[in-house]
């Protein structure tokens, strides 16, 4: 075969660009998708509940029971948006309106507190529909309820071991810290391969790829010449999406950024790899479109750990999970982004990735070139 | 290598599974012939087009194309020949121009020449007006001989023209092979498929192929007179009933 040129791969990757620019839909999928995501997830997708609203029942109106109502009420987590002193019936307020939680306060709940034997109760009614929240809110309510009433006898809580947590990396806890490096992993990997496998199934389809492989150029120069836009383009999306973060959403890169754009790399080149394997088998390019959306997509957020904890999963879909790249990406733009960690601690990470790419890949040229 | 064979074949063979599209045919022609290549839909011709520019592996035989190894020289064979497929494959959003350099790129003639070879090729297809426009405005005999002047930018020794008249108009048609007609006497061998009569009046050569063999062969005249036949569209039946009334059973349809 003759030898590469770069010439050959430089004339199909003006080509390949000019089609790019000439397609408004490619586009959209490069600049504005991926912000209109991290705006979606960085600020709908927001998993630090504040302000549920609660309501209280009161049914004792003392002195005491407005101070607890007023506890609740000053949290960050609740908002009192009614209180009640008769005992509806509870379940009408759960359908009805927004409300997340009732807390009941029963008549003669000062005296049981004031008086020794007898455990004073609030009862909290919660709606266990959405069972995260439901979680939360039964989580915050117990200590809020309790420190309130020791705050009414005028006690300090007692000394006994009391577990002192320090949050590191992300100590404000916000999900959107979390979100947008998770973000560059689903970004990187819709641009390398859903958008390959989609051109290359294109050229298929209409015949070109045929004429293509009439001219002296060889398989490798093709695929070379037809990815390297999306090499530069998947690398624009992800400094796109570092920028939008750091104006946005107050990401600052602790660890190298060097490492973190090498990593990437390694990351555009597996999803490459998969996208080439994914037009190999795609015969249409709507077929294309969903291989890939599901090879990519659907996995990348759901199984990597983009939303879900992989600590959660049943045992299969964990192992599952570390099959897909996007799993080890995260990792790896995770510890970059938030720890600070580089290379010495994300090896294994960085070699999985490039093992997979360059299986990936010896894959998809055994179909490439059996196909012609 | 004037006068020598530009294309020859030894029972060249492709099978697809149990199909035998291709069923070992032997193929000579000369250098700056036009050969035209005919059949029913089907009958293996676009098989053999694909054997002979290396876009298909044979399944046996053995073949020269432009002087090298279809087996084995696949890559020297692809920079001395020109392809038009049966279908327009150039890329309809970019320009006339765009593709044209392109392809010039890609079979690695260097910028300046290549700035006057769009300039002459456009020129001799009656395009020079139309270069920067994109190529989807065009009507599809513009389109044909935009193909026609893409395949033929690095002048190649060989062209193969699989169906290349197909729903263009008689006057477009008639157009084109004019160009080809100019291209055989400078020298070009060119290889046709074709199942237009009138065009296969056009041709230096012909060949019948029917069921992925060859069932007659000769010049226009020859096989006219051969069979008896005032038209070559009644050689061309004569010839199809026969090897029907042969009825080998293996008429599949392929293509």
């Amino acid at each position: 075969m003759k030898s590469f040129s770069p010439r050959r791969v430089v004339a199909m990757a003006r080509k390949e660009f000019r089609h790019i620019l000439r397609d408004g839909q490619t586009l959209a999928i490069i600049l504005v998708l991926p912000v209109f995501m991290m705006f979606l997830y960085g600020y709908a997708l927001n998993l630090d509940p504040s302000e549920i609203a609660v309501i209280v029942e009161d049914a004792e109106g003392s002195r005491e029971s407005r101070f607890v109502i007023s506890a609740i009420d000053a949290s960050d987590m609740f908002a009192v948006v009614g209180t009640r002193n008769a005992a509806a019936h509870p379940e009408a307020l759960f359908r009805g309106q927004d409300v997340r939680a009732v807390f009941r306060i029963p008549a003669g709940f000062t005296h049981s507190l004031r008086s020794a034997g007898s455990p004073a109760r609030v009862q909290v009614l919660i709606d266990g529909a959405d069972p995260n929240l439901a979680t939360l809110i039964r989580n915050a309510a117990a200590p809020l309820v309790r420190g309130a009433s020791l705050e009414i006898l005028g006690i300090s809580p007692p000394s006994l071991i009391a577990p002192l947590s320090v949050i590191l990396y992300n100590p404000e806890q916000k999900s959107s810290l979390y979100f947008v490096p998770g973000l560059m992993a689903v970004i990187l990997l819709l641009i390398s391969a859903l958008l390959t496998s989609v051109t290359l199934v294109r050229e298929k389809e209409s015949g070109t790829l045929e004429q293509l492989f009439i001219t002296p150029l060889h398989p490798f120069e093709i695929l070379t010449g037809k990815m390297l836009p999306y090499i530069l383009l998947a690398a624009v999306d992800g400094v796109l999406v570092m920028a939008v973060g750091y104006a946005a959403f107050d990401l600052r890169v602790k660890g190298s950024l060097l490492f973190l754009s090498f990593a990437s790399l390694i990351y555009i080149f597996a999803g490459l790899s998969l996208g080439l394997l994914i037009s190999t088998v795609a015969k249409r390019q709507q077929h294309a479109m969903m291989l890939a959306l599901g090879a990519t997509l659907m996995p990348s957020v759901i199984l990597s750990g983009f939303i879900f904890p992989i600590a959660g999963m049943p045992a299969f879909l964990q192992a599952l999970s570390h099959i897909i790249p996007a799993t080890w990406f995260l990792e790896i733009v995770r510890g970059v982004v938030l720890k600070g960690t580089g290379l010495a601690e994300l090896g294994l990470q960085v070699l999985a990735l490039s093992v997979e790419g360059f299986l990936l890949l010896g894959l998809a040229l055994l179909k490439f070139r059996s196909k012609l | 290598m004037n006068g020598a064979a530009s294309i020859e074949t030894r029972g060249l063979t492709k099978t697809f599974g149990t199909f035998t599209a291709v069923d070992a045919i032997d193929v000579s022609v000369k250098r700056g012939e036009i050969f035209g290549f005919l059949g029913a839909n089907g009958a293996g011709k676009t098989t053999a087009i694909r054997m002979l520019c290396g876009l298909l592996t044979p399944s046996s035989g053995a073949g020269k194309v432009a002087g090298f190894d279809i087996m084995r020289q696949g890559a020297d064979i692809r920079t001395r020949i020109g392809y038009m497929a049966q279908k327009f494959s150039l890329y309809p959003d970019l320009t006339l121009e765009q593709n044209m350099r392109l392809y010039g790129s890609l079979y690695g003639l260097p910028r300046r020449e290549l700035r006057d070879r769009i300039d002459k090729m456009a020129e001799q297809v009656g395009l020079s007006d139309k270069l920067s426009r994109k190529t989807q405005e065009l009507p599809l005999g513009w389109q044909q001989r935009l193909s026609l002047a893409c395949a033929n930018l690095h002048r190649p020794e060989i062209l193969f023209l699989d169906e290349p008249t197909g729903s263009v108009d008689p006057l477009s048609r008639r157009r084109f092979w004019d160009m080809l007609h100019s291209l055989s006497q400078a020298g070009t061998t060119i290889f046709v498929t074709t199942h237009y009569m009138d065009e296969a009046e056009y041709c230096h050569r012909i060949s019948l192929m029917a069921s992925g063999r060859i069932a007659a062969e000769g010049s226009p005249a020859e096989l006219k007179s051969r069979l008896d036949c005032a038209s070559l569209q009644d050689v061309f039946l004569k010839v199809m009933q026969k090897e029907a009334r042969l009825g080998n059973g293996q008429a599949g349809e392929r293509k």
